[in-house]
């Protein structure tokens, strides 16, 4: 049983949902072919699907728009937030939802991917930082975070015909929003995979290393992969969170 | 005129060249029995979309969260603490000006973000070229026939918020589960206790005296008031900006 923002408040009450998610979306420039709000329409998809599957009453929030996305400030359509907004962003909501007795909360952060790392996450890098804090200031919460494709980075070097090179608007996200949103998709795209680095972007704005604001193989990017995907984030995705919350109860000793 | 919004890519948003961005603040938080979590969210979303088209602005996706702890921990309540929901704020302003966009028009979508106010003349009286605007969206429904019959009366989930809600968000308001009541106190009262304290139905006004009709006209009028308002403050500041100059080069 989902619960989200078209319930009442006693429909909540009365459904005493034991788990939150917090999904982290992103408006920054995707390419120029992708839509600013890419990462948002993927995850209003994903999340919804995650918190069906979770197998527990879930309070699915809605989708964050903004994350931290200061590698394309300045590019027509980009909202950032700074690291710090964002890590109060996530407490904030996180001691709120803890307030009225969930105590199992997973912030699904942006989308990640065949190349992400399950241990620091490729977007909106502060989140793992907003999250430990949680479960330190807070012992009686399980706060997790997860990136979804990144969870599935295995199924995608299958799904994938570039996947390591895959980082911004690449095969990944155009295959997402050729199955979510056709017409949303323009066909210019380019394929493109600078000489460089990802920490590169620690030093100089995303369209220093790549001009036209893609990061991998659009070209190669297909509907039917960007099922797949989906398919495989919101399995894997499930399986972690279900996972980690039972290994938790049990390494913390909870009743 | 066509806006822009999160449906458009970068490079469509810079052809269009928006000179006005429309942000809306919303909450999610309880609102009674009858109307859904997401009410302030999605009446901001729904006025913010209608401004932007009939301006022809650059549409940034409405916050769905802010200052709701006044509802304390009524079950699907969150909030952001008031120093956060100014940094979302400063942070969205700094990326529309490092795009160009100097001209925002803030909705706010719920009563209680009453860090607003502050915020906004900081960062004008800071930046002489942002032109930051937050309409009352009042300026039309004073001068025109009242709307509602216990507007006045209303602080939460009542005939106002109500009737907007069966404008466009009908199948998720349920009339019959609607409750009145206004306490005998005024609503200074929120910054002194709960609302759950004050409201066990979280209501405060008349639901019941809600309608599709009223909704509607009010929808109609308040997004005319805010396009109206806006305009008439960028054209005062406008003439400022001249002014200024105009002292700057004689002196």
């Amino acid at each position: 049983m989902v619960f989200d923002y078209q319930n009442t408040f006693d429909e909540v009450r009365d459904g005493k949902p034991t788990v939150a998610i917090l999904p982290i979306g992103a408006t920054e420039r995707e390419g120029d072919h992708l839509p600013v709000g890419a990462s948002t329409l993927v995850l209003e998809t994903v999340s919804r699907q995650i918190a069906e599957g979770l197998g527990e009453p879930t309070y699915l929030l809605p989708v964050m728009p903004f994350g931290t996305s200061g590698s394309f400030v300045g590019s027509a359509g980009t909202i950032s937030l700074s690291w710090s907004t964002l890590m109060d962003v996530i407490t904030d909501l996180v001691e709120s939802l803890a307030r009225q007795g969930i105590t199992r909360i997973v912030v699904i952060d942006s989308l990640g991917g065949a190349g992400g790392s399950m241990i620091r996450p490729g977007e909106n890098y502060i989140v793992k930082t907003a999250v430990r804090q949680m479960n330190y200031d807070h012992p009686e919460l399980d706060v997790l975070w997860v990136q979804p494709f990144t969870a599935a980075a295995r199924d995608l070097k299958v799904i994938m015909d570039f996947p390591k090179d895959d980082a911004h608007a690449g095969e990944l996200t155009t295959s997402l929003l050729m199955h979510l949103a056709p017409d949303l998709v323009q066909s210019n795209a380019q394929d493109h995979v600078p000489p460089i680095g990802k920490t590169a972007l620690d030093w100089v704005p995303f369209a220093a290393l790549c001009p036209d604001g893609v990061w991998g193989h659009p070209s190669r990017a297909t509907a039917d992969k960007g099922k797949l995907a989906i398919a495989a984030a919101v399995k894997q995705t499930i399986a972690y969170i279900q996972e980690s919350f039972a290994y938790l109860s049990q390494a913390k000793q909870r009743a | 005129m066509r806006f822009t919004n999160y449906c458009n890519t970068s490079s469509q948003i810079r052809e269009r060249n928006p000179e006005i961005a429309v942000f809306g603040i919303g909450a999610i938080e309880q609102h009674s029995y009858h109307l859904p979590l997401g009410t302030d969210w999605l009446a901001v979303a729904e006025i913010t979309r209608r401004v932007a088209e009939k301006l022809g602005a650059f549409l940034v996706p409405a916050l769905p969260f802010s200052m709701s702890e006044c509802h304390g921990p009524m079950p699907g309540t969150v909030w952001l603490k008031p120093k956060t929901l100014a940094a979302v704020i400063t942070d969205v302003v700094n990326s529309l000006q490092a795009q160009g966009i100097n001209r925002i028009i803030l909705v706010n979508g719920h009563g209680g973000n009453f860090v607003l106010e502050a915020m906004i003349r900081e960062l004008n009286l800071a930046r002489p070229s942002l032109q930051l605007v937050m309409p009352s969206g009042e300026l039309v429904i004073s001068v025109e026939e009242p709307i509602f019959e216990t507007g006045h009366l209303e602080v939460h989930a009542g005939e106002g918020e109500t009737s907007f809600h069966l404008a466009f968000n009908a199948e998720h308001v349920k009339t019959d589960k609607s409750v009145d009541y206004v306490p005998p106190v005024g609503r200074e009262f929120l910054d002194y206790a709960y609302m759950s304290f004050i409201s066990e139905s979280g209501v405060w006004g008349c639901p019941s005296r809600a309608t599709v009709a009223k909704g509607e006209t009010a929808l109609d009028a308040e997004v005319r008031s805010i396009c109206q308002e806006a305009e008439l403050v960028f054209k005062f500041l406008d003439e400022q900006s001249a002014s200024r100059a105009a002292a700057t080069t004689r002196s």
